[in-house]
């Protein structure tokens, strides 16, 4: 009898507590949380959508957009990129170069301050560079830093700290030394692993950069509030240096992993800005809403060499002259990619001021007339009678499969050869394709600083991200040519060189170049995306 | 009585060592590794990594090296969050996804049974199909349709709601009942089906025929003995419902731990694997203990421990 009772309450609990809960839920009005600005008119809030929790605000761990984005506003290297995607003055006032052109002495601003009222110093800098190639740091970044004199060598554990070319001639004045004049130099240490860091916070606390009550930010904002996994919070740093120009108050980011319900929250003025959800591409494409920036990097297929039937040369150019790039981009990816017939992307300007990829030109364009007589070449040359089954595999994703039965169907249509499609988990893929295990497969690449020797140096022998097992000793000698020459005219002639070298060999495939899709409210202005680069919010602003 | 508690306890630390041991071993051997990226690092750069994690040694000293930590509740670190520990990221998630569970069951429960009830109770009647047409429809339509549809209606079309994010209870009103729907259903047809059966038995007639009110005889004799199955499925429900749920939290953004189980093993962040595997396997284990310790009460002829019984 007691028990009976027992569970009647305890059912009768439940109803009461479900209706506590409903009339809790029914009472509360909602936190202002979500609507953009409206509580406070002055106040100018920037809701953003950073996907997922950064994966450090480590300057030389995070290296990837969803830790750099947020990581490029809050701190500043000793130059930062303007709105034309060029290298400024930043945490330095200016800086002198050697004849050589290997020696930099950069003079920090004596208004440089970190967010605790520390001076930024020139020691923080030799801290943070040394750190970054640090062995032990273990940062996926330190090879940014090889151009340095001394670096690599650490890096890799057969040199020490101390031979490392970056000092501080005196609290204000930081001098590095490169093994080479490296024209891009100025634009790679705009990358958040050249932040600095700041020392006597570091060795107090190691982590900090782990909590937002112990971040320390030398950038146009400051870490206010970070919710692990929920959202983060920055607010105008009023120890920046730059502080009058910048317009923003504070900028929301929170963490939406689905797109489509970042663009929901995008329609109901929750966030500011959003990307493109796959299904209503077309849609907003068509209304006109969709922004549309360049990014440095390609979509493309490699062949593996050192398999049949792609050992030959013609079977490769075959393959290669098959695939019909611009089909691809207007029938299968439809988000306004520029189809690539080169390598190297858009948006690189040699000294006589000419863009790169059309002073080039299409060094490798569809011409199915010619796939079909190469083909037939190549497998007279092999000897082959039947071309010997191709398997063209790519890593699980909708839009990796989407390529690959276009491929498919290109290669079927125009070479009348019947590809086999595999897929595999994006992890096993890559150690796979490392180890050269594929005949075709997909592959992407991504600018880490903006110039073209970034794309050209991939293909290298031996390189780690070559992948296809094709060497070529010119190719490699114009390269290492290309790294040491100072002349700049000279230097882009050497890499145009050889990047008619790479597509006549035709290891790979282009497919397409990358771009950056995105929407954004009308309120909003003055964010920068840059082809190579993150997110810029120091010029931002919002009605 | 406290023999049966030490030997349940035992046989729950044997289940879970089962457990980490399987998972630890097959974990190893999907093939891929956490710093198997797109972009390559130097291999002094991956050594160095390596020795950090201890994934250099032989894998029966990282299993011995495991152990040892574990029981010391000391999951380690993440490979891909290197600032964070796996304590640290259950210890964050796991309330939140405990919170978006409990209300979830308890809306669940109490609306599953009181449908299941009254279906029964109006047998072949217009109730039942009512509410047996809202199960089907709740199980049959998966969580992650039910949330776009309900974040569509009633947070884009009918702004009543936010998007999503989880930061005051009317953000957690759809999540709730995107996730209740299921197993509302699930629970509304068991409670039916078994008070059906009840209702038929014997001592019901006997009740009634002793003129005892409909609302005693359903509650005190029928539902009691109906709730059986129905305390079976909650337990491993429970379990799955408390500790998260990848869709759901991923579709309206909730810091739970649902995400945790997926993305670890794309990562091949070995210590989250093993950290939400142990922690699920220890909650899915607490909950079929209580489901058994729940028998007991409600049907006292299922004895608990059968030497005792005599």
């Amino acid at each position: 009898m007691k028990k009976i009772t027992a569970i009647l309450a305890a059912v009768m609990m439940l109803f009461a507590l479900a209706a506590c809960t409903a009339t809790k839920e029914a009472g509360k009005e909602p936190k202002d949380e979500g609507k953009g600005g409206e509580k406070e008119k002055v106040e100018k809030v920037l809701y953003l959508n950073n996907g997922q929790e950064p994966t450090s605000f480590d300057p030389p761990i995070g290296f990837d957009a969803v830790s750099w984005n947020s990581l490029n506003n809050l701190m500043e290297g000793l130059t930062r990129l303007d709105e034309s995607h060029q290298p400024k003055a930043a945490t330095a006032k200016n800086w002198d170069v050697s004849d050589d052109g290997k020696v930099y002495t950069f003079h920090i601003r004596d208004d440089a301050k970190w967010s605790n009222g520390d001076d930024v110093t020139a020691d923080d800098f030799v801290f943070a560079w040394k750190r970054l190639l640090d062995p032990n740091t273990g940062s996926p970044a330190a090879f940014l830093g090889y151009f340095i004199e001394g670096a690599e060598a650490y890096n890799n554990n057969e040199g020490s700290a101390d031979d490392v070319k970056v000092k501080a001639v005196d609290k204000k004045t930081f001098e590095v030394t490169l093994i080479s004049p490296q024209a891009y130099f100025l634009s790679v240490i705009s990358n958040p692993c050249f932040f600095p860091i700041n020392e006597k916070v570091a060795k107090e606390n190691p982590q900090w950069f782990a909590e937002a009550s112990s971040f320390v930010a030398n950038g146009p904002f400051k870490l206010a509030e970070w919710n692990h996994d929920s959202d983060f919070t920055m607010v105008k740093n009023d120890k920046y240096w730059d502080a009058k120009n910048v317009k923003l108050d504070k900028v929301h980011w929170a963490m939406v992993s689905d797109t489509n319900t970042e663009y929901q929250m995008f329609t109901t003025g929750e966030l500011d800005t959003s990307d493109v959800p796959g299904e209503l591409a077309d849609k907003l494409f068509k209304e006109g809403n969709v922004k549309v920036e360049d990014q440095a990097g390609q979509y493309f297929y490699r062949f593996n060499v050192t398999m049949k039937p792609f050992q030959n040369e013609n079977i490769r150019k075959a393959f290669a002259l098959a695939v019909d790039q611009k089909q691809m981009v207007e029938l299968v990816t439809k988000n306004q990619e520029k189809p690539a017939y080169g390598f190297v992307s858009y948006g690189f300007k040699d000294p006589a001021g000419n863009d790169f990829r059309k002073q080039n030109g299409d060094l490798i364009k569809t011409d199915v007339a010619k796939a079909k007589e190469l083909l037939k070449k190549g497998m007279e040359e092999e000897g082959y009678a039947t071309l010997p089954e191709v398997t063209l595999t790519y890593s699980t994703l909708d839009t990796h499969k989407k390529i690959a039965e276009a491929l498919q169907q290109m290669f079927k249509e125009n070479l009348g050869v019947d590809v086999k499609l595999a897929n595999m988990e994006s992890s096993v893929f890559a150690a796979d394709q490392k180890a050269l295990k594929f005949q075709l497969s997909r592959s992407s690449f991504l600018a880490d600083y903006a110039d073209p020797i970034n794309f050209l140096e991939n293909f290298i022998t031996g390189s780690p991200m070559n992948r296809t097992g094709w060497s070529n000793a010119e190719f490699d000698q114009l390269i290492k040519d290309a790294k040491l020459e100072k002349d700049e005219k000279k230097r882009y002639e050497m890499m145009y060189k050889a990047e008619k070298i790479l597509l006549d060999a035709a290891p790979i495939i282009p497919i397409h170049f990358y771009n950056q899709t995105y929407l954004q409210s009308k309120e909003v202005t003055g964010i920068v995306r840059h082809p190579v680069g993150y997110l810029e919010l120091k010029w931002a602003d919002k009605k | 009585m406290n023999t049966y508690f030490i030997k349940r306890f035992v046989a729950m630390i044997i289940t879970l060592w089962l457990i980490v041991t399987g998972t630890f071993f097959l974990m190893h051997w999907v093939p891929g590794s956490p710093f198997n990226e797109e972009r390559t690092t130097n291999a002094a750069i991956q050594k160095n990594l390596e020795s950090y994690y201890q994934l250099d040694k032989p894998l029966l000293v990282q299993y011995g090296n495991y152990l040892k930590a574990l029981v010391q509740f000391d999951l380690g670190p993440s490979i891909k969050k290197s600032s964070q520990t796996v304590n640290d990221m259950l210890g964050r998630g796991f309330p939140v996804s405990f919170e978006l569970g409990l209300y979830t069951l308890l809306l669940a429960i109490v609306s599953g049974i009181t449908l299941g009830v009254f279906a029964a109770l109006r047998h072949n009647g217009l109730i039942d199909y009512l509410a047996m047409s809202i199960a089907v429809l709740g199980i049959s339509v998966p969580n992650f349709v039910m949330a776009t549809l309900l974040i569509q209606q009633l947070a884009v079309n009918i702004p009543i709601f936010p998007v999503a994010t989880w930061s005051s209870p009317m953000h957690m009103v759809l999540p709730i009942l995107a996730l209740a729907t299921g197993p509302m259903a699930i629970i509304a047809r068991l409670t039916r089906t078994s008070m059906l059966e009840v209702l038929t038995q014997d001592y019901i007639r006997t009740a009634k025929a002793k003129g005892l009110s409909p609302v005693k005889i359903v509650f005190k004799h029928a539902l009691r003995n109906a709730l059986l199955p129905v305390v079976t499925v909650l337990g491993s429900l429970a379990a799955s419902i408390l500790t998260g749920t990848f869709v759901i939290e991923k579709i309206f953004a909730i810091p739970g731990m649902g995400k945790y189980f997926v993305d670890s093993i794309n990562n091949r962040d070995y210590p989250v694997i093993m950290g939400t595997t142990v922690f699920y396997s220890a909650i899915l284990i607490l909950m079929l203990f209580l489901v058994d310790l729940a028998y007991g009460i409600l049907d006292p002829r299922i004895k608990l421990h059968k030497k005792e019984a005599k």
